[in-house]
């Protein structure tokens, strides 16, 4: 049970507090209501070129880092399809100075043209170091646009090209701070050993005076319903062929959720996985195979990746597992195969639920979704599912025409 | 109106505390550490095994390790493999230069269930030729993934010319190595080095007397019965060199020496001259480097720390085309530090910033056993992190100039590129 309080300030700002009386160390954690889904489809990558101004001086103090340093802490942040999140970890007796810091930037960045220049190269060679210069690297970039027609989620938070970054000006960078960064469009997250009227008070004061803005209302955002199979091969000079299956599934507030979440672990999350043990140890078609979902808040993706063994091609991989698809859909797991699920599922829950840092992002993201308190329940949520449940979420997913394939062959001569 | 310009008050860091594990001699060589004060239902243990790239033929070590869990007489890997899964467990072994790891991350009320599993696993591995086959591929798949990252590359070539006195330590797998791999040789190694091999056993989690009783039992004929000797004097070749990799957008450089660990007197205030120059957010580096030119995504330095000695390096990955530019700035930071005094408000920045940092990685059960097996490893104790946390607040910007001028000259580093 994670136990935590809440308040709002007049100007919108969402405020959780989550007592931990164990550490000295305390977070602050800011989330804000904006991701890659906001943008421009002519001026992607601009949510996460964004979180990088966010350090670069805000309206009455030169330098976000230095400050925060000198408190004895550190930050950092990211940036998904759907938020933008910062935490600050700092020893618990110095808080404020986080308080002050974070506040300050909420009211105004300073907007120099500076640093504008800066982190537009910065971006630039993260686009190059993460997406364009490793093997396989350029997936997500073919990935999305095949499998989503409709919804932003067609482009990668870094964006769609290295131009988009290259061409963002000034003026879009102030007229994404206007429109996005509001108190209202924000959940802070305080833990540590504090005491609840001091926060209450720390967080009145710095953030009290913020101006409210508007909330930004987003457009309602519906990914067309998929009705065939698609397809796309690239050839790429890697050194083994690789396969992305995207299935469409449900959004993070769907009560089917989780049943996704554990078909996907029964599918491929370990070495006692369906996919693994049948076309990895017994067939020999694979080197690698993993089954995950992307946790998307809105339409999200199921995907089954992985790469061919030398001499298997990607019709008989495909043939083999859709076999496999077609036995999880035809016949419920055994219960063992359930339990085993479950108990991998509660063991890292524990696990991540132990740092103090995972609870306040944790609380967070389910206070953006409609309710902090959310976070208490998904233990429940889990024990819940039956056999049948995943079966039946298995038919709903798993059709071909719900799949969106990507191969990777690996080709010596192509770039 | 409140003026948003003035900082709130800091309170100083002066006192930290740190608990030790509790410590069971198993022999006169190895201990189990056993860190009892977890206020939640986690638990994780390592097995620490002699079994480190260091020992035997070329890529021997590293195949053993991947080979831990491939199976027995009597059982399959996935049958080993579902039972773990079945209590759990989250398995991770690993390998380093002198030590390979075993750890397990599971409930404590499945620790020793699954103990009993991957030591049963471990004692009998029978390295089935099917399996071995199959792990030679795989992994031969992934370095050939490997070979075409830069930064790969890079740290390859850096470790072949920072151990290039000592070829036990330089030498680096190669994919014709793959070939040519027997299972007698490996169990052989296996023989030598896990079932004698044993150095530590490491266990956090609330768990009573009796469930560390059992581990003892369980592991005692796997105790390493000699002393193990590892090299305190290696060298590195001085130099520049490249490797290159047609296609690359960027280049990956690695630039250090060989220096020392925490038994030398200059370690602790060297860490301090290093988190200057490029251990956190608004080093010297980063500043350059990234903040102000936009080269990098990122540039970091480090204190790598083996049995007797350590090493120290610098990491960044940056646009082809200011490769030279990126060298020439990483030289000038190095000369800044020999050349000038470090101002008053960068350094007691830089100290607030690790007193912090060293308040956060004693925080927790999981990272307090960590900063503790940092220090046993070289024989200190917890005390060694209240001489730290002296040394921090004593520190002057001479001593900093001081020890730029030993260890920071250009001369001596070893500076490998590729891209």
């Amino acid at each position: 049970m994670i136990k935590y309080e809440r308040f709002q300030l007049p100007n919108g700002l969402r405020v959780l507090f989550h007592k931990d009386e164990t550490t000295p160390m305390a977070v602050v954690n800011t989330l804000y209501d904006v991701g890659a889904r906001d943008e421009n489809e002519n001026k992607t990558g601009f949510a996460h070129l964004f979180e990088h101004l966010m350090f670069g001086g805000s309206i009455n103090i030169p330098e976000y880092d230095a400050p925060l340093q000198l408190a004895g802490g550190e930050n950092n942040a990211f940036t998904s399809n759907d938020i933008t999140n910062y935490y600050d970890v700092l020893p618990a007796k110095n808080i404020e100075t986080a308080l002050w810091l974070e506040s300050d930037r909420m009211l105004s960045l300073a907007f120099t043209p500076q640093s504008l220049e800066v982190q537009r190269s910065v971006v630039i060679e993260e686009f190059k170091q993460r997406y364009l210069n490793q093997p396989y690297g350029d997936v997500w970039l073919e990935l999305r646009p095949l499998a989503y027609q409709t919804h932003p989620y067609k482009w990668a938070t870094i964006g769609k090209s290295i131009d988009h970054i290259e061409e963002a000006t000034m003026q879009d960078v102030k007229a994404f701070f206007k429109k996005h960064y509001t108190p209202s469009n924000a959940i802070l997250c305080i833990a540590g050993n504090l005491d609840l009227n001091n926060v209450r008070a720390l967080v009145e004061k710095w953030f009290g005076s913020i101006p409210a803005g508007n909330k930004y209302q987003r457009p309602i955002q519906i990914e067309a319903h998929q009705s065939e199979y698609r397809e796309k091969l690239i050839e790429r000079n890697v050194p083994s062929s690789a396969f992305y299956y995207a299935f469409k599934m449900m959004g993070r507030n769907h009560p089917d959720y989780f049943v996704a979440d554990s078909l996907s672990d029964a599918l491929g999350r370990d070495k006692s996985s369906r996919l693994y043990v049948s076309l990895k140890k017994n067939k020999q078609l694979v080197s690698e195979i993993n089954a995950y979902i992307t946790g998307s808040i809105d339409t999200g993706l199921l995907i089954i990746s992985g790469k061919l063994n030398e001499q298997v091609s990607f019709q008989e991989f495909d043939t083999a597992l859709w076999e496999e698809i077609n036995k999880i859909k035809t016949v419920e797991l055994e219960s063992k195969e359930l339990d085993r699920i479950m108990i991998k599922i509660r063991t890292s829950r524990e696990f991540q639920e132990q740092g103090l840092l995972n609870r306040a992002m944790n609380l967070s993201m389910y206070e953006l979704l409609g309710d902090a308190n959310r976070i208490n329940d998904e233990n429940r949520i889990y024990s819940k599912i039956t056999t049948t449940d995943i079966l039946k979420c298995a038919n709903e997913i798993l059709q071909k025409t719900n799949c969106s394939v990507l191969k990777v062959k690996a080709d010596k001569n192509a770039r | 109106m409140q003026d948003r310009t003035i900082a709130p008050t800091l309170i100083a860091i002066d006192h930290i505390d740190f608990t030790a594990p509790k410590t069971h001699r198993l022999s006169n060589s190895v201990n189990l550490y056993h860190m009892n004060s977890v206020p939640n239902e986690t638990s994780r243990f390592d097995l620490y095994f002699d079994a480190g790239k260091c020992r035997g033929a070329i890529g021997i070590a590293g195949f053993v390790n991947g080979l831990l869990f491939s199976g027995t007489e009597v059982k399959s890997s996935i049958e080993i493999s579902n039972e773990i899964n079945a209590l759990g467990g989250f398995l991770e072994t690993g390998i380093s230069v002198e030590n390979a790891v075993v750890s397990i991350y599971c409930l404590r009320e499945n620790l020793v269930s699954i103990f009993k599993v991957v030591i049963d696993a471990i004692q009998n591995a029978s390295f089935d030729e099917k399996e071995v086959k199959e792990f030679l591929s795989d992994r031969k798949q992934n370095m050939m993934v490997s070979m075409e990252k830069v930064g790969y590359l890079a740290q390859r070539e850096f470790q072949q010319k920072l151990f290039a006195s000592n070829e036990s330590y330089s030498k680096t797998v190669n994919l014709s190595d793959f070939e040519s791999v027997s299972q007698t040789a490996l169990k052989e190694f296996h023989a030598q080095h896990y079932l004698k091999g044993l150095l530590k056993i490491v266990v956090v989690g609330n768990l009573p007397d009796k469930d560390i009783g059992f581990i003892k039992e369980k592991t005692r004929s796997l105790l390493t019965e000699k002393s193990h000797c590892f090299d305190g004097n290696l060298e590195n070749k001085n130099g520049s060199s490249h490797i290159n990799k047609e296609g690359a957008l960027q280049c990956a450089l690695r630039i250090g020496r060989t220096l020392f660990n925490k038994k030398h007197e200059d370690y602790l205030d060297f860490l301090i001259l290093n988190t200057i120059l490029g251990d956190y957010f608004g080093s010297r580096l980063m500043t350059n480097i990234r903040e102000e030119k936009g080269y990098t995504y990122g540039v970091g330095t480090m204190i790598a720390e083996l049995h007797q000695t350590g090493y120290f390096l610098i990491a960044t990955e940056v646009g082809k085309k200011v490769k030279d530019d990126t060298i020439n700035e990483i030289k000038y930071e190095l000369n800044r530090l020999q050349n000038e005094k470090v101002k008053q408000d960068e350094l007691q920045l830089v100290k607030n910033y690790m007193l912090g940092q060293l308040l956060k990685s004693a925080d927790g059960p999981y990272s307090m056993t960590d900063l503790f097996l940092s220090a046993e490893m070289h024989g200190k104790d917890l005390e060694f992190y209240n001489e730290a946390l002296v040394s921090i607040q004593k520190i002057t910007a001479e001593r900093i100039q001081e020890l730029a001028l030993k260890y920071l000259n250009w001369d001596d580093m070893t500076i490998v590129s590729a891209g």
